[in-house]
């Protein structure tokens, strides 16, 4: 019950945090989403229900902040959290590669999502200059995906005395019903 | 048993439809009166201004004491512009009292009744397709949704959402920011609208008008959102395809959005008010 507690004020110190790192080294010319490397973090690592929590609340605080509409980071992240869920059901090896290409592409479609929903609902125009800012994106989020793995890894096993914890889940490409 | 086993499913799909929802909701009524918003926005402006500390300690450090290259040039230049200006502050002065005799000569009286209200910057968001800053102040103050925004240079944008001691500024070059405004030299009315990081485009002006590169670019006033004569920034750019009604104008803002430190807020009653109570009487 703590998690669920503390994970919209988690959420709300994260997407500060990003805009303030954001701000001080890109001057705000790129976006670092070092929440949507921590989303697909919970899609290999946490229960299903948990990590769904996370995705939303973490979406619609990106929302509030960003100024995007309520809802379209919340839908975009659960989305991607999803995702991660089923990759990290195929493949159990965290391989740092695999971290990568899974950060990559989850940009990349996170960025589809976006441009689509600006364009066909909201009516934006120009955003073919929008298009290399999001490749960058990508590549960023790529890096910053596997910097969130590695740093994760290193602090589980620092709480658990050296051991990790794996996800008990189902292995048949099933969620499982309690983890 | 079904709900039992499909627990974790159910939840999730029950997560994707909620946002959904949220997200269809907003598209059509829109968010700004939303309370867990403004709770979000309350809560994250107060650990963005935790953060800030650290980060102004810092700029304050390494532009005072480190980054020191080009301050004597920069000391002489500004001398020669303090001497400048104040000989044109003399004529302005006297621009300003002959302009006021003859406004009150033709009895024109501002009907916006608008003060000014002072506020710091606490932070800045700046995504894809958004460009906004924090205030330090909110609804305590008498801020509402709508309220134009400036610095000394000119207009700089408009409150967009309000909570209790904060507020949130869409900036010109956001791209949902879309201002009436004309060209001083010609008259010629447009809308200036935001284009990302690099300037503002002002849309909807003839092919017939005469705008060049360097004229000034003012709010008009049609709107009822901003008063009429704010400065928005000066043409930077015009073209004229060979298709379509319409030139197409680059505006550069005069504020530079990135060193933005203090912004004025046009309090009291908006047009949009006046216009309703006059409606009313």
């Amino acid at each position: 019950m703590i998690y669920y507690l503390l994970t919209p004020f988690a959420a709300i110190v994260l997407v500060v945090f990003q805009n303030t790192l954001a701000d001080v080294l890109f001057s705000g010319w790129l976006p670092l989403e070092l929440s949507l490397a921590l989303v697909i973090y919970a899609g290999f690592r946490l229960d299903a229900l948990q990590g769904a929590v996370f995705a939303f609340i973490v979406g619609f605080v990106f929302d509030c902040v960003s100024g995007a509409p309520p809802g379209l980071f919340a839908i975009i992240y659960l989305m991607i959290f999803i995702i991660s869920f089923f990759v990290s059901m195929r493949f159990a090896a965290e391989k740092l590669l695999l971290i990568a290409v899974v950060g990559l592409a989850c940009s990349l479609i996170e960025s589809a999502l976006v441009l689509a929903v600006y364009y066909f609902i909201l009516k934006f125009e120009n955003l073919s200059d929008m298009l290399f800012a999001f490749v960058l994106q990508a590549l960023l989020v790529s890096f910053l995906s596997v910097g969130v793995f590695y740093v994760m890894h290193r602090m589980e096993r620092f709480f658990n005395g050296g051991k990790r914890e794996f996800p008990r889940r189902a292995a048949a490409g099933r969620i499982s019903v309690q983890a | 048993m079904f709900f039992k086993n499909y627990r974790t499913v159910i939840l999730i799909c029950a997560a994707v439809v909620a946002a959904l929802v949220v997200l269809t909701y907003s598209l059509k009524y829109g968010s700004e009166t939303w309370a867990a918003k403004r709770l979000v926005l309350e809560a994250a402006a107060s650990v963005q201004k935790f953060f800030n500390i650290p980060v102004d300690w810092t700029k304050n450090a390494w532009s005072r004491y480190v980054y020191l290259v080009g301050l004597e040039e920069d000391n002489h230049k500004l001398k020669q512009t303090v001497t400048e200006l104040q000989e044109r502050l003399v004529q302005g002065e006297e621009g300003r009292l002959e302009a006021l005799r003859l406004k009150k000569l033709l009895e024109l009286q501002d009907e916006r009744q608008l003060n000014y209200v002072a506020a710091r910057v606490i932070g800045k968001e700046q995504g894809a397709f958004s460009r906004s800053l924090w205030i330090n102040k909110g609804s305590a103050h008498g801020f509402k949704p709508g309220m134009p925004v400036m610095v000394s240079q000119g207009l700089i944008g408009r409150i967009t959402d309000v909570s209790w001691h904060n507020s949130k500024v869409m900036l010109l070059i956001d791209q949902s920011s879309n201002v009436d405004a004309l060209v001083q030299r010609t008259r010629a009315q447009g809308i200036v609208r935001g284009a990302g990081a690099r300037d503002c485009v002002m849309r909807y002006v003839s092919k017939t008008q005469d705008v060049r590169e360097g004229d000034l670019v003012l709010t008009s006033g049609l709107s009822n959102i901003f008063p009429k004569g704010l400065l928005i920034g000066r043409v930077s750019h015009v073209e004229r395809p060979n298709f379509g009604l319409f030139l197409q104008i680059h505006v550069a803002p005069f504020a530079d959005f990135a060193s933005v430190e203090e912004v004025m807020v046009a309090t009291g009653a908006l047009p949009q008010d006046l216009a309703g109570q006059k409606t009313a009487k």
